[in-house]
């Protein structure tokens, strides 16, 4: 199925919830209230998420949280499936490409009069990503969790090469240097992979070469910005100098499991891979803040939030479980886990000490210039038309200003039909 | 000497088909591994032989009630298809009725048409019908399908005229000619969409997960889908569960494959 049609399915989704009747059962005539709580994550945060549930339901006796679990790859699918039916589970999993259309539909309930009145303190949360689950001046979601970028790098093959290991003060020219001396054809090593993935990657060194993805008004695409441009050509360069596998390599064999064997020397990867790298037998890794570029530092930042179905029958319940998930314990659960950082503030430092052997506060360090994932109204409309032309611009032979550019029309057409 | 001038057929035969045998080969070594022996690189070819990651699959969910869920559904399908389908295509292909080739490209247009665009619909009767999380909300809507219509009706024009003719001069009825004299004919195309009903709802996911929502109430292939994390997933485990997922569909697949390749064979689709 085309993207197009796909968006045409999931916006007629969204409408056609708003007309459908009634929401999900789960009132009782004894008072009690059954609440579902979706997810996609189950092998990971499963077990954090049935404590939560567990323990609300201890200080809360009335209310009984069952959570509905869906693999990520059908989630969306089943939640606009079941919107379109009035049937969405009444607290769920969100995410910052989908919280535009979500909330701009309709299909979620505003917090803000909540938050107010109950006097929840969103300072706890970064604020990038309070801002993110913001839409006209509404707030739609509770941060969750967050995500930074780090610079993943094996220590091996630093060590053989006799280079020095990535600190914080390293920029663009010494992962350009430090590429060139790791790369080893012979071995089938490779410095680093500069594959086409725009949140572990592109987006980051397109902040720090000054560029931007969309603009703050959401109006105008940045593909076509020189600075953006820059932040692109940095892994164009890579790439041309044979410093990373081609894309159509990585695309066969999927970076994170060249850097698991030990055939990338450096990867960009987020802190959620984090327990993966930790549970591979040989790999002898660590992790470093991102190189700064020529406009300094910056990583993406991105993160799930909490959200409410608007056609819940028990908003005030859903809002109460909301409330507790927001709240310091629910947060310390997720952090023992060390699936996930903690939105919560002060409570990063529990999952930093979950994976001892790696440096994980170079993920906690970067908040500070850490930049909210791009989104507009409809990211889904333009989000993949660009994997799609990145992937293109990052393959040999092609010019990556050219197809930037013409990308940047596309997208400029997407985001002139948002409303 | 006949088996000297086949052996290079054989030869290029042999490396096909290990080939082919080689993921589900290396699906078992998996099976038997640890997390780190499955994730080292490189590869381990002698697993340690845990049999424990079995017995966690039991431990993720009711896997003996999904296993269950996915019989049932899977043999109300088929039947439901093998006599539906049936039906209609002895229509499309023998009986005279105005409209009849309208009807039959209308219903082949169906086919045209990405199955996500029917999942609201679909779903909204389903709602209606108060069948979320029900076995009949993974059964009904599976019950008929446009392929299998224009596979057997593509299978009965096939079948010699003279045999019903002579039956309706001893004066059958139409039903009557399609239970005793056509379907046993077209019993190679049945097997062929029976195996091929079969398969497809064995490994269905998308519409399970969306209906059902209640573990108890799925099949096999949703179920097994929550041993797969977001960002990590344990292999051992999954694979565990998968080949106990995989093995009767493999068995049914050795037992009717012979019937399978000829009423493809013969009616010539896909």
């Amino acid at each position: 199925m085309t993207g197009k049609a796909w968006a045409l399915v999931c916006a007629g989704a969204l409408v056609a919830g708003l007309a459908g009747c009634s929401s999900s059962d789960g009132g009782s005539s004894d008072g009690k209230v059954t609440l579902t709580y979706a997810y996609w994550d189950k092998e990971n945060q499963g077990a954090a998420m049935e404590k939560i549930a567990r323990e609300f339901t201890r200080t809360h006796p009335n209310i009984e949280v069952k959570l509905q679990f869906t693999p990520n790859k059908e989630y969306w699918t089943k939640l606009q499936t079941a919107a379109a039916g009035g049937t969405a589970p009444d607290v769920f999993w969100m995410n910052g490409p989908r919280i535009g259309l979500y909330a701009s539909q309709g299909a979620l309930l505003p917090l803000s009069d909540r938050i107010a009145r109950d006097k929840v303190d969103m300072t706890k949360f970064p604020k990038s990503l309070v801002d993110l689950y913001t839409l006209d001046g509404k707030q739609y979601g509770i941060p969750k969790d967050f995500d930074t970028i780090g610079l993943w790098y094996n220590k091996k093959l630093f060590d053989a090469a006799k280079v020095d290991y990535p600190d914080e003060n390293w920029t663009w020219d010494d992962v350009r240097a430090a590429a060139k001396k790791l790369t080893d054809p012979a071995k089938g090593v490779y410095g680093i992979g500069a594959m086409a993935w725009p949140q572990e990657l592109y987006y980051n060194t397109i902040f720090q070469a000054g560029g931007y993805v969309v603009s703050d008004d959401k109006k105008k695409s940045g593909f076509d910005d020189p600075a953006t441009i820059e932040g692109l050509k940095f892994w164009k360069d890579l790439l041309d100098q044979k410093l990373s596998p081609t894309v159509q390599q990585m695309t066969d064999n999927d970076p994170i499991e060249m850097f698991k064997s030990g055939r990338l020397a450096m990867w960009y990867d987020g802190s959620y891979d984090a327990p993966q790298y930790f549970r591979t037998e040989g790999l002898d890794a660590d992790v470093a803040p991102l190189p700064a570029g020529p406009k300094g530092r910056a990583t993406v930042i991105h993160g799930l939030a909490n959200v409410i179905y608007a056609k819940t029958r028990h908003p005030q319940e859903a809002w109460e479980f909301v409330k507790f998930l927001a709240g310091e314990q629910a947060n310390r659960i997720q952090a023992e886990t060390g699936a996930v950082i903690p939105a919560y503030e002060g409570l990063q430092e529990t999952w930093v000490k979950s994976m001892p052997k790696f440096n994980l506060k170079a993920f906690i360090d970067q908040l500070p210039y850490a930049r909210p994932y791009p989104v507009s109204k409809n990211t889904a409309a333009w989000s993949r038309p660009e994997l799609d032309a990145m992937t293109k611009a990052f393959t040999e032979g092609q010019d990556v200003e050219a197809v930037a550019r013409e990308f940047a029309a596309t997208m400029n057409a997407a985001l002139a039909q948002e409303k | 000497m006949r088996s000297g001038r086949l052996w290079p057929v054989h030869l290029v035969l042999a490396v096909g088909a290990a080939a082919m045998v080689m993921p589900f080969f290396w699906q078992v070594l998996t099976a038997l591994k640890s997390f780190t022996e499955a994730t080292r690189m490189p590869p381990v070819w002698i697993p340690s032989f845990e049999w424990s990651n079995f017995a966690e699959v039991f431990e993720a969910g009711p896997f003996l009630r999904q296993f269950g869920n996915t019989v049932v559904m899977t043999a109300g399908r088929t039947l439901a298809q093998l006599l539906f389908c049936s039906l209609a295509a002895y229509a499309f292909a023998r009986l005279r009725f105005p409209g009849r080739n309208v009807i039959f490209i209308a219903l082949l247009s169906v086919l045209m048409v990405p199955g996500q665009l029917f999942l609201i619909p679909q779903y909204q009767i389903v709602q209606s019908l108060g069948w979320l999380n029900t076995l009949p909300g993974l059964i009904v809507p599976g019950m008929f399908s446009a392929f299998g219509t224009f596979m057997m009706r593509q299978f009965f024009m096939t079948l010699p005229a003279e045999v019903e003719e002579a039956a309706r001069l001893d004066g059958a009825n139409p039903l009557r000619i399609f239970w005793s004299v056509m379907l046993p004919l077209a019993r190679p195309g049945l097997l062929a969409l029976g195996v091929l009903t079969v398969l497809w709802s064995w490994n269905d996911l998308m519409w399970p997960l969306i209906v059902n929502t209640d573990p108890e109430q799925m099949p096999l292939s949703a179920g097994l889908s929550a041993l797969q994390g977001e960002h990590m997933t344990d292999y051992p485990v999954l694979m565990a569960g998968s080949l106990m997922a995989s093995a009767p569909i493999i068995v049914v697949f050795v037992i009717m494959q012979k019937q399978l390749i000829q009423g493809i064979a013969f009616t010539g689709s896909k």
